[in-house]
């Protein structure tokens, strides 16, 4: 029996191999040219994520065709915003009773705490004048740059957004990006000329050094946790006192260390779901609720250093 | 004007997912990209399938400003195979696109999560494992509707120009 043979032909047993039709290319050569397209094609691939991965060469090129990309993601953004808004809306409107009471109580209590605060902002410049006091970078010494969020994480390992602002802004690589609430979404990874990619909080790689707003003497570092969108604060002293509910800030720079942190003191991380001790782990173990809600980021503020 | 027809389809489907279905983080689960091409190739065939699948990827890594080729390496490996189904077994088999749909979806998630890996990129095993079984319902919930759609843009190819003869190699 020839090795070419078609099943029909198989089972008969024949040994008369069919002609291939004519006006159609025959089944061999047709076999090589899928063949050399596949073949072609993962290679190119290959060769893309070489190139990629391991230099810059190819972002010019990307950074151009995801400037051409942009009009069209704004576009489909605009598009898709009334059905966003009346979904936003919908949902409002379920939660809308017990988040009024909640949010009333709320009210009456910051009304106080911002009549304090107000007088130890006073206070604080004040002395900070008298004693000329030079403190860390903060918020206040960046320039702000706000800008749209054009695509958010496509699956669930990605952890990074692009944004409609690139160099051409002034932002930069490792720059901060905050919420327009002023919490921390994470730093700019890579940037182009009119876009730039920015990874979340919630990326494994990302970490940074936090500490307790009431007991600033508890200072850890905050990095992802167990993949449900929770932080963890670790790396935090037993001898500290971390409470839940406490508010966790950016630590800043601590002394006067070679290599100053990237993250201003005082941008809100989150809030202390739970803290408890372990006899095996010398530090607490405590979980942080992240103050952004990662899964609906629309627009963001990039924290500019005066270059 | 096929191959129009697609980039077309292809181009609109990556918008729906990059700027809109992606903002609700269940739809991050599915892809409709990935459906849409996987009815594309199992109506055109494994060429037109793996090409498609190949340009829809690089799309894809070149708006989320990602590593180029990853997504352009799976689609295509994707748009081959169930192209090659698409003109062989899976002939006038109803269940062909659901069938396609749920085995890429799971090669697809851990795919991504081998070539994560091998890149030294976080690939977090959990996180994958457990977003699987939704972004399957989705992708099937999303599988009629597409398919109608892209059925209706490319009709069915003639028998004549059909795969003729499946040849044995052993």
């Amino acid at each position: 029996m020839p090795r070419n043979r078609t099943v029909r032909l198989a089972v008969l047993g024949s040994s008369v191999q069919k002609a291939a039709a004519s006006g159609y290319p025959s089944s061999r050569s047709s076999a090589l040219k899928r063949r050399i397209v596949v073949g072609g094609l993962v290679l190119l691939s290959l060769v893309l994520i070489t190139v990629s991965f391991r230099s810059s060469a190819l972002d010019g090129v990307q950074g151009t065709a995801a400037t051409v990309l942009r009009p069209f993601e704004i576009a489909a953004n605009r598009v898709a915003r009334p059905f966003r808004d009346a979904v936003g809306w919908a949902h409002g409107l379920v939660n809308a009773k017990s988040e009024n009471k909640k949010l009333h109580r709320e009210v009456q209590a910051l009304q106080l705490q911002v009549i304090q605060n107000e007088q130890a902002a006073a206070q604080n410049a004040q002395l900070r004048r008298e004693v000329n006091f030079q403190g860390p970078p903060s918020i206040a010494d960046f320039d702000r740059i706000s800008t749209e969020v054009l695509t958010n994480p496509q699956s669930s390992i990605d952890q990074s957004v692009t944004i409609a602002a690139g160099s051409s802004s002034g932002i930069g690589d490792q720059d901060v990006v905050i919420n327009p609430s002023g919490a921390l979404v994470g730093i700019v990874d890579k940037t182009w000329s009119h876009v730039a990619r920015v990874t979340l909080l919630t990326d494994q790689t990302s970490s940074v050094t936090s500490t307790d707003l009431r007991s600033p003497t508890a200072v850890g570092e905050v990095h992802p946790g167990g993949g449900n969108g929770v932080l963890v604060l670790d790396r935090v002293q037993k001898s500290k006192y971390v409470g839940v509910g406490d508010t966790i800030i950016t630590a800043g720079t601590l002394g006067k260390g070679a290599l100053p942190s990237m993250f201003p003191r005082g941008i809100l991380v989150g809030t202390v779901t739970s803290e408890s001790d372990t006899d095996v782990n010398p530090f607490k173990t405590i979980q942080v609720k992240p103050a952004v809600d990662f899964s609906s980021l629309q627009s963001v503020i990039v924290l500019v250093p005066h270059r | 004007m096929e191959g129009l027809k697609a980039a077309l389809v292809l181009f609109v489907a990556a918008l729906l997912q990059l700027s809109i279905l992606t903002e609700y983080p269940p739809f991050r689960t599915g892809s409709i990209v990935l459906v849409v091409l996987l009815q594309v190739a199992l109506l055109r065939g494994s060429i037109f399938g793996a090409v498609a699948g190949f340009c829809a990827g690089l799309l894809l890594d070149t708006a989320t400003l990602g590593t180029l080729g990853v997504t352009s390496l799976l689609l295509t490996v994707a748009g081959f195979w169930i192209g090659r189904y698409g003109e062989t077994t899976a002939r006038d088999r109803a269940h062909a696109p659901y069938l396609s749909v749920a085995v890429v979806t799971v090669l697809y998630a851990f795919g991504q999560l081998i070539l994560q890996f091998v890149l030294g990129e976080p690939a977090p095993a959990g996180v994958v494992l457990r977003s699987i079984p939704l972004g399957l319902l989705l992708n099937l919930v999303l599988t009629l509707p597409v398919y109608v759609l892209v059925r209706r843009m490319f009709a069915p190819a003639e028998l004549g120009e059909r795969v003729r003869e499946v040849r044995l190699l052993g």
